[in-house]
């Protein structure tokens, strides 16, 4: 009696395994490459649902996608991934930070920001009322909460303390995840890295009061921006000029008339109702970094200056040229 | 099929995928699909740079770490509280709804909290880790402990046996085959929840290594932890089936 399988059978699965493979490879390697689709598209955000995205949602309430051809949908999905699909032409425009271009751009990923969005560099370092932080000097010795070692959060600490004449040895950095505020206030640690239209927000509504560090005070670092892709630049300029614009206008009109924004929001972000106050303070301290009279435009020092960050930070081994990072060629100049 | 017999066989399947993959990103070369995932050879060559300067050892060691305290941890309490609730109708009928309910927690929303409370060092990795074995474990110790025949209990009680006697002598040995089962299942289980942990908030670990890999777009790296983790887990396995096969020895002699 046979107790397992004979040699003719493994033969068969091993068979049946390689056939699958090689389906599934060339199914992929056939499949039409970019996979853009102009009418309907996908938009991924690099967060979760917030009022931060203000912009987004009175540009689309509002018809400014429409008006220019495209009918958006929001994806909440991580910034990294978000880049990842841009570059490989699955999505034709991402949200990101700057920081995300560079690092993805010293990898090869073809990606490029068409739009500047945030024109201050959000990230601060806050303590509580006892430990103070008039300067960057004031870093020294603290233990010091942050959320990643990498990214927009680590590189604005990086670039404080060389202003504040540091290094990562002169204080202790643990990394704590995305629980700032509960790291400050049970004491784990001294300060905390957050996003300054954040956390700050949220402990001043508390009625705590605490010292905080801007890095835009000190250095010019970019920021979050609209990307898409080296290819899709190159084919359909125009459909890219079509989607700055309809941004900017719902950029502009959120700058204009924030409590109309924030009413807007209300139709993409759950719970924005049940936490208006807060919430629209975080619109307001938002609205104060996207201030500029040029909208949209990008400058090369602060591209520059976020790169020499990274590279000292050993996030990336090389640098990219800074006009391969972004461009200003499809914003309209009234 | 014991697994020396199939060795051979798996090894195959093992090469002839890498080929299959490698061939497949050959033919992506010039689409700019090719950022969704790295080649084999890039991740053959990543995994041999971590290696070489002694990176991957201590990252391994880091997981691995927390893999046995959190697996010492969870089956500790799983055993303690799988053994109460077999010996006990009131606490069986107290409890074990609540252990059933608790299940359907999501660790990875519970993780960041647990950072806050056991602090971002390896206390917060070992306790998740520890919850994401625990349930197995000791649904494997009641069930276990419950199945075992009454007359064998009866013939302990006739002979006046202790409570450390009926233990020893009857309970462990009658229970070892489902609790080694559930420790097997724990032992898998339990480097997801130290890579859990890691995600969260940690510098250190193949959780750290995938996550950084992720967002600094290194994606050889992330897939050469993601493959080690895979091959830690696998050991792991296969460490708690020798113990199985050892401490039931007894098991196979008196068939």
């Amino acid at each position: 009696m046979k107790t397992h399988p004979g040699r003719s059978t493994y033969i068969a699965q091993l068979l049946l395994s390689i056939a699958l493979l090689l389906f599934l490879g060339l199914a992929s390697a056939c499949q039409r490459p970019g996979g853009q689709d102009l009418q309907s598209i996908s938009l991924p955000m690099g967060y979760v649902a917030n009022v931060q995205f203000s912009p987004f949602y009175v540009a689309k309430e509002r018809g400014y996608f429409a008006q220019e051809g495209f009918d958006v949908t929001f994806d909440y999905r991580w910034e990294t991934d978000g880049i990842q699909l841009t570059a490989s032409g699955e999505v034709p425009f991402t949200v990101a930070s700057g920081d995300q271009i560079i690092q993805a751009r010293s990898h090869g990923l073809p990606v490029i920001a068409i739009a500047g969005w945030y024109q201050r560099f959000p990230v601060a370092i806050i303590s509580l009322e006892g430990t103070p932080l008039d300067s960057p000097q004031h870093l020294r010795g603290l233990r010091i909460g942050i959320p990643e070692t990498f990214g927009a959060s680590y590189i604005g600490l990086r670039a404080l303390l060389e202003v504040g004449g540091l290094t990562e040895e002169d204080i202790e950095l643990q990394t704590i995840g995305y629980t700032q505020l509960a790291a400050l206030t049970n004491g784990t640690v001294d300060a905390v890295v957050v996003y300054a239209n954040n956390e700050p927000v949220v402990l001043a509504h508390q009625g705590v009061p605490f010292n905080m560090l801007k890095v835009a005070d000190y250095v010019d670092l970019v920021s979050a921006v609209i990307a898409s892709s080296d290819a899709f630049t190159a084919d359909e300029p125009e459909s890219v000029k079509g989607f700055v614009r309809a941004f900017l206008r719902g950029l502009s009109d959120t700058l204009a008339d924030p409590d109309a924004a924030f009413e807007t929001s209300k139709n993409y972000v759950e719970g924005l109702e049940e936490n208006a106050e807060v919430q629209r303070a975080v619109l307001t301290a938002s609205i104060a970094l996207w201030q500029t009279p040029t909208p949209g435009m990008m400058q090369a020092e602060p591209w520059a200056r976020a790169q020499d960050v990274m590279l000292q930070a050993g996030l990336i081994e090389r640098p990219t040229p800074v006009d391969e990072l972004f461009t200003n060629a499809f914003i309209e100049v009234p | 099929m014991p697994v020396s017999r199939g060795l051979p066989f798996y090894l195959l399947m093992g090469i002839l995928m890498c080929a299959v993959w490698q061939i497949a990103m050959w033919s992506l070369s010039a689409s700019a699909r090719r950022f969704l995932l790295p080649a084999p050879t890039e991740v053959g060559l990543e995994l041999l740079n971590l290696v070489s300067d002694g990176t991957l050892v201590h990252h391994v060691w880091i997981t691995l770490r927390e893999m046995g305290l959190g697996l010492l941890l969870g089956t500790s309490v799983a055993a303690l509280l799988g053994y109460a609730l077999a010996h006990s109708q009131i606490l069986s009928y107290l409890f074990e709804p609540v252990i059933v309910v608790s299940q359907a927690v999501p660790i990875v929303a519970l993780a960041p909290l647990l950072t806050v409370w056991f602090g971002p060092g390896i206390a917060s990795k070992v306790v998740v880790c520890a919850l994401i074995v625990f349930f197995p474990i000791l649904v494997n110790v009641n069930a276990g402990l419950k199945r075992i025949d009454t007359r064998l209990r009866d013939l302990f009680s006739l002979y006046e046996a202790s409570r450390a006697q009926v233990l020893f002598h009857l309970e462990i040995p009658a229970a070892a085959p489902a609790v080694l089962s559930g420790l097997k299942i724990g032992g898998t289980l339990s480097a997801m929840g130290a890579v859990v942990g890691e995600f969260v908030a940690s510098t250190e670990g193949l959780g750290y290594l995938i996550k950084q890999g992720q967002n600094l777009y290194d994606l050889p790296m992330m897939f050469a932890a993601i493959i080690v983790l895979m091959l830690l887990a696998t050991a792991v396995y296969g460490l708690l089936s020798l113990l199985e096969h050892k401490a039931l020895h007894w098991e196979r002699q008196g068939r």
